[in-house]
């Protein structure tokens, strides 16, 4: 090699040419789409840019939270699916956790018949496509429930039948915003109770009462402001006008299928993840606790639970990250979140393709990084600390 | 084992103390409740045999209607007479894949890349014609034969593109780096079905004039651009299970770095990652689902739209549990496999 050349044989000059020539790579297939997409869209007769969002929509939508009508601009459209997104997810993560830690546990019962069902349960939903379930919901369960006349009730004040739930609806939210704020201050005194107790304890070595404090406060005092206020509001039941329920609010069958798919599905990897993490935590720890004089249930609140979230929280939050993804699942069933109606509905009319996807696609990523950084706080929180 | 003592300990299991006895009877009563009237269904009640709707018995299965529509189950629209097409390519890759599992281990590198150029090929041109053979468009493939066309080659794309990444996301390169992480985790943190919506609204629009991609081609490239990102991270499990002394004694011996990756460091690395990249494979599965919103009709599609059939009303049930037990063997089946491989690695 001449000696010209000879800098090539420098790592560090070599390195840098090679991540220049990636660089060079990536920025000009990028401008080779970007000029093509460009060229495109020239030729469809759409132009680019977010104008469109303050069109009139025109689009109606069957289930909204946000007050939106058809004349609406399809920015409102947006904030309608990405509500009804988050609608769904929040509540399919909360039901999927209870449901997959009681078929977690379930799963490691010493009664064989409950291990057994639990392990049944958790074999058929992890091999099989959400699709499905979400499908089969929809299609298979909900639609031969039976017709309105016929409704399934459910205590007198719900009613389950093929065009969904009727729940009862509070007249005035009211007293629910005092019995909020009641809850609210509860939380408050007790932070700050909890904080002088764990000083005074570090001081003198007294133990306050925490444990009773936080029954007081965080349950008992919240429990009877719910009730007081659900007592005290007037509720339109729903009732059998015509051929469907009047009153109340009607969940649409979509979501009641959307979330029973997510739910059931959810919990059996979270089920899973339970298992694994109160497995990881060594026996020895069961058998300290015994030697204390705890119960099997202390043991595993105090000791088994406690130690086994530590292993569960980087996983737990991958489910909820995919509970978030999956809730587009709804699009295949027209439930209107944000991908069915954004990407359907809103990309139909406008023609705006480029600016729709990074719009829908940003919705994800931004609410995902949420969760994300929720979560590793969280899991910082509790993590061992090591000293 | 005899006969008395093993019923003493199944009599222990279930009946070992009062609470424990009672747990037993409550789930057997539900189990009962639950198991019998499906049973009932699928099997007792159930019709086998007949042409058409009428020769079903109400109340139970009419797996008449299965039988009816079998083919389009496995091969969606592809005409009939051409069916043997497909077979043939299943057959191909079936051997294929076996040839590699039981070839002698000297032999199992050459023969496996010899199938990877050869076999993808064959399949394209078996299944969508030309050089001789009746052009069939996509638009007519569909079932099972689409799940698993669908599944292997966004596979086909999403593992080169998976270890590239998460070799760049170990990188030493820092500008290499931070692209591959870019990348993993922008495809992580979209829907996938987002995804099969912008491969086939945006493909089109950002080839040149002229250049049409068939759908089915883009739902392929979008689904093995998110499985890559997955596999991505699942190969990096590998690499980061891997001593790092074995990348020093490689550089040590003079391999450069694309040597000592090659012949080093992704054997051993792929090897550690291959029941995590199953795990992948098999959520591909079951995502595959997903191009139903495109309206491309996989197996779930294909059971979905048979739904339709005036000449079958009210078959929903019959069409899930069917389409359902595929699927659920497939996954089953590939999850038992990467289990046996875990086992084995631990061993």
């Amino acid at each position: 090699m001449t000696k010209a050349l000879s800098f090539i044989n420098d790592k560090r000059v070599r390195d840098w040419i090679y991540q220049i020539a990636v660089v060079v790579f990536l920025v000009g297939i990028t401008v080779f789409f970007v000029r093509n997409a460009s060229e495109n869209m020239v030729k469809a007769g759409i132009a680019s840019g977010f104008d469109f969002l303050w069109r009139t929509s025109g689009i109606e939508v069957p289930f909204v939270l946000t007050g939106y009508t058809q004349a609406d601009n399809i920015l409102g459209l947006f904030w309608v699916g990405v509500a009804n997104t988050m609608l769904v997810t929040v509540i399919a993560i909360v039901l999927a956790t209870l449901l997959g830690f009681v078929v977690g546990i379930a799963r490691l019962s010493s009664h064989w018949l409950v291990s057994t069902i639990a392990g049944a349960y958790i074999e058929f939903v992890r091999n099989i496509p959400l699709l499905f379930f979400v499908l089969f919901w929809y299609f298979g369960v909900i639609a031969a429930l039976p017709a309105p006349r016929q409704s399934i009730s459910l205590f007198g004040v719900a009613f389950l039948n093929n065009r969904g739930v009727t729940i009862p609806l509070p007249d005035g939210m009211e007293n629910f915003r005092i019995a909020g704020l009641v809850i609210l201050a509860c939380v408050l005194v007790y932070g700050a109770f909890s904080v002088w107790a764990r000083r005074r304890r570090e001081r003198t070595g007294q133990q306050a009462p925490t444990l009773a404090a936080g029954f007081v406060l965080l349950l008992a005092v919240p429990l009877l402001a719910l009730v007081w206020a659900t007592l005290a509001t007037r509720w339109d039941v729903p009732a059998l006008r015509g051929f469907n329920y009047r009153g109340g609010f009607a969940v649409i069958p979509e979501f009641v299928a959307l979330l029973a798919a997510l739910v059931t599905y959810t919990a059996g990897f979270i089920a899973e993840i339970v298992r694994g993490g109160i497995q990881s935590v060594s026996h020895g720890q069961t058998e300290a606790g015994s030697a204390l004089g705890l119960r099997s249930g202390q043991i595993l609140r105090l000791v088994t639970i406690p130690q086994a979230l530590r292993v569960m929280i980087p996983p737990m939050t991958n489910q909820y990250l995919n509970v978030l993804k999956n809730s587009s699942f709804g699009a295949a069933i027209a439930y209107p979140d944000v991908v069915s109606l954004f990407m359907g509905s809103a990309l139909n009319n406008t023609g705006q393709a480029i600016e729709i996807i990074a719009m829908t696609l940003a919705v994800y990523l931004v609410i995902g990084l949420a969760v994300s950084a929720l979560m590793n706080w969280y899991n910082a929180r509790i993590a061992l600390v090591t000293r | 084992m005899n006969r008395a003592s093993s019923l003493s300990i199944w009599r222990e299991r279930l009946f070992g103390t009062p609470f424990t006895g009672f747990v037993s009877v409550v789930l057997a009563l539900a189990i009962a409740w639950v198991a019998v009237p499906i049973i009932r269904w699928a099997l007792i009640d159930a019709t086998w045999s007949g042409t058409t709707r009428a020769d079903c018995a109400p109340g139970g299965a009419c797996w008449v209607f299965i039988r009816a529509r079998f083919g389009q189950f496995m091969y969606g629209l592809y005409p009939v007479d051409q069916r043997w097409r497909v077979d043939i390519a299943g057959i191909a890759f079936l051997l294929g894949i076996a040839a590699v599992v039981f070839a002698p281990q000297r032999l199992r590198l050459k023969l496996g890349v010899t199938m990877l150029v050869l076999l993808p090929p064959l399949g394209i041109w078996l299944l969508s014609g030309g050089f001789g053979l009746r052009y069939i468009e996509t638009r007519e493939w569909g079932g099972l034969t689409l799940t698993l066309f669908i599944s292997i080659y966004s596979s086909l794309i999403a593992i080169p593109l998976g270890i590239l990444f998460a070799l760049g996301r170990q990188s030493q390169l820092r500008v290499i780096r931070l692209i591959s992480i870019l990348f993993i985790e922008f495809w992580r943190g979209v829907p996938i079905i987002a995804v099969i919506f912008l491969a086939s609204l945006l493909l089109p629009l950002i080839l040149p004039g002229g250049i049409g991609i068939d759908r089915l081609a883009r739902a392929v490239i979008g689904l093995g651009f998110v499985i890559a990102a997955y596999m991505a991270e699942a190969v990096r499990g590998g690499l980061q299970a891997l001593p790092k002394g074995q990348r020093e004694a490689a550089t040590a011996l003079g391999l450069n770095y694309w040597k000592a990756t090659g012949l080093i460091i992704l054997p051993q690395a792929l090897r550690i990652s291959l029941p995590a990249m199953t795990n992948e494979f098999i959520a591909l599965i079951k995502n595959t689902t997903l191009v139903l919103v495109v309206s491309i009709l996989d197996l779930l599609g294909i059971a979905q739209a048979s739904l339709a059939d005036p000449n079958w009303v009210g078959m929903n049930m019959e069409a899930y549990a069917f389409s359902g037990a595929i699927y659920w063997l497939i996954c089953f089946a590939l999850s038992r496999w990467s289990r046996s491989l875990e086992n084995k690695r631990r061993l």
